[in-house]
């Protein structure tokens, strides 16, 4: 009686909060999907008809959508590459006993702490400027001429701007990683005869292995939805060159006012984020069972 | 060929020394087993012959060549660690095969060595596992095969025994003298336990803070132990000793006796008590005797049928050849 009277009361007391969580997580979605498959644009106000898939054919069709799919890819697998390959090699560094090792790992640390809206900005204004920026002087000092990043090779600058900002986390997870390695392992490998790179690839690397799938598929999840970087830096452009998925969901709806539209892509990026899910569940599934 | 050579061997840490300058020899195809209280250093001298540790001054020979500032691959020595530090990634196959990788050897080779290491030591079914899915004994027994498939000078135990129940212990124990039977080969052993170290040994080393208390074989160190760390180290039970007028009846500071050298009396003899503890292990009978005018209670070794009970009042003589004397010094008396 007491347990059963207990339990209605726990329920009541929690359903506000599942309720408000309910609300947030499915009024949104629903909507999105309604908003899909309705001509929705709010330069042309008045009737809001139902038009089925027209809104999902146009988006898919479109030029712009290959290009930012291409270029979500870019930014996710070139941020992940530099993001790990970055990471071991200072979790290594970092690993080794030496002097202020506590004020080198802060340091490392702290560009995870700056909004990527500062990062950003600060990259674009204090470094990639090809007029005031530190590389453009630093090129100047050479005699070279300045670089403009962000219209010459724009996507690749935002790759490098993501990946400062992702290497302190890869770096820190795969650091953690690295000291729960047993030293007597090592040792072993030592008295075997494994040289230091040996000892590195056959027995730190395997060890680090469940680090770096962790790495991968937390990155993964939020840089498929990288947006402030480019809004900030180079506004998708120039033309498409740096428009991601997320990018050109916002520039249907809200700089073309297509609600329809920007609707119907933001149910793709859904789909497509869930697939990319599902396979890294997998992957990670297999990899953390072993 | 595996005598090693330690002469004014020191290490230290920083400030503290942890092994003051040490002299020892070990001759080819010895068993050598280092015992000691823990913290006194058996760890850091395995370690310092290994190479994992730089000794602070001093010299190491391997093979009478100079090995003090060899690296450990290239001291020719295998070391079993306490916690076997097997790769968890590697199958067993792999594990006992790393260490002829490293050396270059082809697969082929390599196969024909973990195949004879794994018949060895009754690996063979075992060999596509991950050391994850054996039990410790099996662990304890692929750490083994990972070292003797080297062909190693020298083989170093850090006490690999202490992580397995009493059953397997004893069972590895025997399995350890008779793979050197078979080998041949000089091994060093750390142990905390001085049964281990009795019943493996050819030679034991008893260390204290760093230093060498005595060197020989288990039997040496039974009968005649060089001072009163020793008496009380070696022998299970402990040696009884004594102070005061019953060692003076013997012109020195301390006398000791073992427990299976007290013979149980009728009446008279030197010492009158009452049990306050009796063991029954059914081959003996250990009492523990209240003695009056002694702190600690005297051990006695008697038969297991004998038919004195807790309380019982009991009368002891000590077999006179077997009576230990020590000076004030602690050190031990002819
Ligand atoms: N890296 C180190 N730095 C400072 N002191 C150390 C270090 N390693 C060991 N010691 C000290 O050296 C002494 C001997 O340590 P060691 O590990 O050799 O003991 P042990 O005889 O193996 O003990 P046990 O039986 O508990 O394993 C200890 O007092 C320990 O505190
Ligand atoms: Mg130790």
């Amino acid at each position: 009686m007491a347990t059963q009277h207990s339990r209605a009361a726990a329920r009541f007391m929690i359903a506000p909060s599942v309720i408000v969580l309910l609300l947030w997580m499915a009024v949104p979605l629903a909507l999105t999907l309604y908003f899909s498959f309705l001509r929705y644009n709010l330069l042309m106000p008045g009737e809001n008809p139902f038009v089925g898939w027209e809104n999902y054919s146009y988006f898919l069709t479109d030029p712009a959508f290959q290009t930012a799919i291409v270029n979500t890819l870019i930014l996710v697998l070139g941020v992940l590459f530099i993001t790990v390959l970055g990471g071991i090699g200072l979790a290594v560094l970092l690993d080794q006993p030496m002097w202020g090792t506590g004020i080198v790992r802060i340091m490392v640390i702290s560009p995870f702490f700056v909004m990527p809206t500062v990062s950003a900005l600060v990259w674009k204004n204090m470094f990639m400027n090809p007029v005031n920026g530190l590389f453009a002087f630093l090129a100047g000092t050479f005699g070279m001429a300045p670089f403009d990043f962000l219209t010459q090779a724009p996507l690749a600058s935002i790759v490098g701007i993501v990946s400062w900002q992702w290497l302190p986390f890869a770096t820190l997870i795969l650091l953690t990683a690295m000291q729960s390695l047993d030293s007597e392992q090592l040792e072993a490998a030592e008295m075997d005869g494994a040289s230091a790179w040996s000892r590195f690839w056959y027995i730190k690397l395997p060890h680090l292995a469940r680090a770096i799938t962790v790495v991968v598929l937390i990155q993964t999840i939020f840089l498929l939805s990288i947006f402030a970087e480019i809004l900030v830096t180079t506004n998708g452009g120039p033309g498409t060159a740096s428009t991601n998925l997320t990018y050109l969901v916002y520039a249907e709806s809200l700089l073309r006012f297509d609600v329809g539209t920007g609707s119907a892509g933001g149910v793709v990026a859904i789909i497509l984020a869930n697939i990319v899910a599902i396979f890294l569940m997998r992957m990670i599934g297999k990899n953390l069972d072993a | 060929m595996g005598n090693i050579t330690l002469e004014k061997v020191q290490k230290k840490f920083g400030e503290t020394e942890v092994i003051p300058p040490l002299d020892l020899a070990i001759e080819d195809g010895e068993f050598v087993v280092f015992v000691g209280p823990s913290g006194c250093g058996k760890s850091t001298l395995l370690r310092l012959i290994a190479g994992l540790e730089d000794v602070s001054s001093g010299e190491i020979r391997i093979d009478g060549k100079p090995a003090t500032d060899l690296p450990p691959a290239k001291r020719g020595l295998a070391m079993v660690f306490q916690s076997y530090a097997l790769y968890p990634h590697m199958s067993v196959r792999k594990n006992i095969a790393f260490p002829l990788k490293m050396a270059g050897l082809n697969a082929e080779e390599q196969n024909k060595r973990v195949e004879r290491a794994a018949a060895v030591l009754n690996l063979t079914d075992y060999l596509d596992r991950r050391p994850g899915q054996l039990s410790g004994g099996q662990r304890q027994r692929v750490a083994i095969g990972r070292s003797i498939v080297r062909e190693p000078a020298a083989f170093l135990f850090d006490e690999p025994l202490s992580n397995l129940d009493a059953a397997l212990r004893v069972g590895m124990r025997l399995e350890i003298t008779e793979l050197h039977e078979r080998l041949k080969t000089t091994m060093i052993y750390v142990t905390h336990d001085q049964v281990e170290a009795m019943t493996m040994a050819d030679k034991i080393v008893v260390l204290r803070a760093g230093h060498v208390e005595q060197v020989g074989s288990p039997l040496e160190l039974y009968r005649n132990p060089r001072n009163l760390f020793v008496a009380g180290f070696i022998g299970s039970p402990k040696m009884n000793l004594m102070t005061g007028e019953h060692a003076a009846r013997h012109d020195c500071t301390t006398i000791g006796v073992r427990p299976e050298h007290m013979r149980i009396v009728e009446e008279g003899g030197t010492f009158t008590g009452r049990i306050i503890v009796s063991e029954h292990l059914g081959s003996d009978t250990f009492f523990h005797v209240e003695i009056p005018g002694m702190d600690e209670p005297m051990t006695v070794r008697a038969d297991g049928e004998i038919g004195l009970r807790h309380g019982d009042t009991i009368h002891l003589e000590p077999e006179a050849r077997q009576i230990h004397r020590f000076d004030e010094k602690g050190l031990r008396l002819a």
